[in-house]
């Protein structure tokens, strides 16, 4: 045809008008890739031609950062609220601290949040509706109200009077949301089809918090604190290491009920860094266990928390990856009762005569 | 607020497609592309059967899976080289309960009059959590426009009350377009006939909320001859959302004990070292 433009259409504009619902699509590269068969890998349930049966996530690397500092963030804030309520006076350099620690931690997962979009000139459209079975819905509500708490909490901070006054009841409302902010991520991720997300919906959610938690005081404890203030960010760090180290374990366990769905947590780069995280974690508890007088290795010790926080994030998402692309992950799980069956009750019909998928 | 809609009520429409008629021309792959005006995605040998498609995508939102199987049945002859081939037009469930609509922040994918799940493409800002949330993978975000993309079940050709392009197509009313509810009365008489005749293997998969209690049932549903996975379907779909209850109920104890903790540690300061 001549006069058609080379966009994957071959419509020639002096026939027919490009308005259809997809016209808007922009063609796609020549020489795209092929859809590949990939190898027959080992036995167990049929496949087709060992295709994933879901998509993977199309989140770029970056999102990983975005729940470790959403979860700091969090936990900063609630601590920094925490510790205004119960001793405003006293330990008002880790107010101050936790606020400062929030903002920058909020600004910067926000932005990396923003960048991740496919569109990220519509940023503001997650505040279009306001929808409660949408974790991500609830957690773009959670973001800005925390942002736009945290902000006058962190520039009033320094304020006496009736301005300091409101900066401290700002800071109660980013306290308010800190929790959810640290929770919210693993709510986000049990929220999808993805096996080893999916089936982990009663410990994802605390680790993530824990995490956050050793996250939040591995940060604090690089910053400026008095004597009591040192104290109250150490013991709470120990023990999120600890609660850490133990809602890790518990994952592995509720992924583990199907051995499939378990297996990126096992095995290949993303066990690894899994595996690398807890090391980091558990290596940065004992560094924390030592006299107070070696100063460098506990300064050590909460960067390594820090990270080994950091690492669990990027292992997870990477171990989401592997999942969704792993067809028999998706289907071993629904044959085993923990799909629609878990749900409701009741197994899809996959068979003749009625039979349901557990059967 | 804008809770999720779903599809039931009188009226919804949508597919039935009986796989056992489907003779795998691939008509209703091209038809939807040439209709929707979707760009090619590079032409390529798969070297899977005669499947160079591969999947449901962004810019594919019909796709005939090529299911080779050693088993004879269906009239079938195994052949020569003891294959036959089951084939399988695929496209967007439109479930009564979507994953994709459930999760999608913005209010952009939302339900028609007509029950389909349609994403508005000018409220879209790619945030991707639509892919994860669909339990069939049909749903996808194109890097060249950064959008979701899906099965419309043609809203502009149903709007002028025209059959979707790919139904249009079928030469052998395996795509069959309607109200769902007697799309399901048509799919039990065929059922029965197919096992009247023997083909007592067949069955139909996403019929009804009892049918596929996880999604709530498909607005477009199937008759199969095999097992789910033969033709890259769940056998137990579920709308994720589902089961966030549990987890939300997981995040707010483990944030309540650790605010406690907090608390814990701010007062028990002045002991200790």
């Amino acid at each position: 045809m001549s006069g058609a433009p080379d966009d994957g259409r071959n419509v020639d504009p002096r026939l027919g008008a490009l308005t259809g619902e997809a016209a808007g699509q922009a063609p796609r590269g020549r020489g795209a890739p092929p859809p590949q068969a990939p190898p027959v890998e080992d036995g167990g349930s049929p496949t087709y031609y060992e295709r994933p049966v879901i998509k993977a996530p199309v989140w770029k690397r970056s999102i990983a950062a975005y729940f470790w500092l959403g979860g700091a963030a969090g936990a900063a804030a609630t601590l920094g609220a925490v510790a205004q309520l119960a001793a405003p006076v006293e330990l008002r350099g880790l107010v101050v601290s936790c606020r400062r620690v929030t903002a920058v931690a909020g600004a910067a997962s926000t932005a990396i949040l923003i960048d991740d979009l496919g569109r990220p000139e519509r940023f503001l459209n997650m505040l279009r509706v306001v929808r409660p079975s949408s974790p991500m819905s609830v957690g773009a509500w959670v973001l800005a109200g925390l942002g736009s708490a945290c902000a006058p909490a962190v520039a009033l901070a320094g304020a006496g009077g009736r301005l300091g006054r409101a900066g401290d009841v700002a800071g109660l409302a980013a306290g308010a949301l800190g929790m959810p902010l640290a929770g919210y991520t693993a709510v986000l991720l049990n929220n999808t089809v993805v096996p080893v997300w999916y089936a982990t919906h009663r410990t994802l959610p605390p680790f993530f918090v824990a995490s956050g938690t050793v996250a939040a005081t591995g940060l604090l404890e690089l910053t400026r604190l008095s004597a009591p203030e040192r104290r109250v960010v150490h013991r709470l760090g120990v023990a999120a290491r600890v609660a850490d180290l133990l809602t890790a374990r518990a994952v592995e366990r509720e992924a583990g009920r199907v051995e499939r769905v378990a297996r990126p947590l096992r095995d290949g780069a993303s066990g690894a860094l899994w595996r690398a995280s807890s090391g980091m974690v558990g290596a940065s508890l004992a560094l924390g266990l030592l006299p107070r007088r070696a100063r460098a290795a506990r300064r050590a010790g909460a960067v390594l928390g820090a990270l080994g926080s950091l690492a669990a994030r990027v292992a997870i998402v990477q171990a989401g990856v592997r999942s969704a692309r792993d067809p028999r992950a998706t289907f071993e799980l629904q044959r085993a009762g923990l799909g629609g069956a878990s749900a409701t009750g009741r197994a899809a019909v996959s068979g003749p005569g009625g039979r349901r998928a557990t059967d | 607020m804008s809770p999720p809609a779903r599809g039931d009520g009188d009226g919804a429409k949508g597919f039935f497609t009986d796989t056992t008629v489907c003779i795998g021309c691939k008509a209703c792959e091209t038809a939807c592309k040439q209709w929707n005006q979707l760009p090619d995605d590079g032409m390529a040998f798969a070297g899977m059967s005669y499947d160079n498609t591969g999947e449901l995508g962004a810019s594919t939102w019909r796709h005939v899976a090529f299911v080779e199987t050693a088993t004879e049945g269906l009239g079938e002859d195994a052949g020569r080289d003891g294959l036959a081939w089951l084939f399988s037009s695929d496209v967007c469930k439109h479930c009564e309960r979507a994953g994709c609509l459930e999760n999608c922040p913005t209010g952009a994918i939302v339900r028609t009059e007509f029950g389909g799940v349609y994403v508005q493409p000018d409220v879209c800002n790619g945030c991707g959590y639509c892919i994860v949330g669909c339990p069939f993978g049909v749903i996808d975000r194109r890097d060249e426009d950064g959008r979701a993309w899906k099965c419309t079940l043609c809203y502009d050709r149903t709007k002028d009350g025209q059959e979707p392009a790919c139904a249009k197509a079928c030469p052998t009313d395996s795509i069959q377009y309607g109200d769902v509810e007697e799309l399901k009365a048509r799919a039990q008489e065929r059922l029965a006939t197919l096992h009247e005749r023997g083909a007592t293997e067949t069955y139909l998969y996403g019929a009804g909320e009892d049918g596929q209690p996880g999604t709530g049932g498909l607005n477009a549903f199937f008759l199969l001859a095999a097992e789910p996975e033969r033709y890259n379907l769940p056998p137990d779909p579920v709308a994720p959302a589902r089961k966030a209850g549990q987890a939300w109920a997981a995040a707010g104890i483990a944030g309540l004990a650790t605010a406690a903790a907090m608390l814990g540690a701010v007062l028990t300061r002045g002991r200790g070292r």
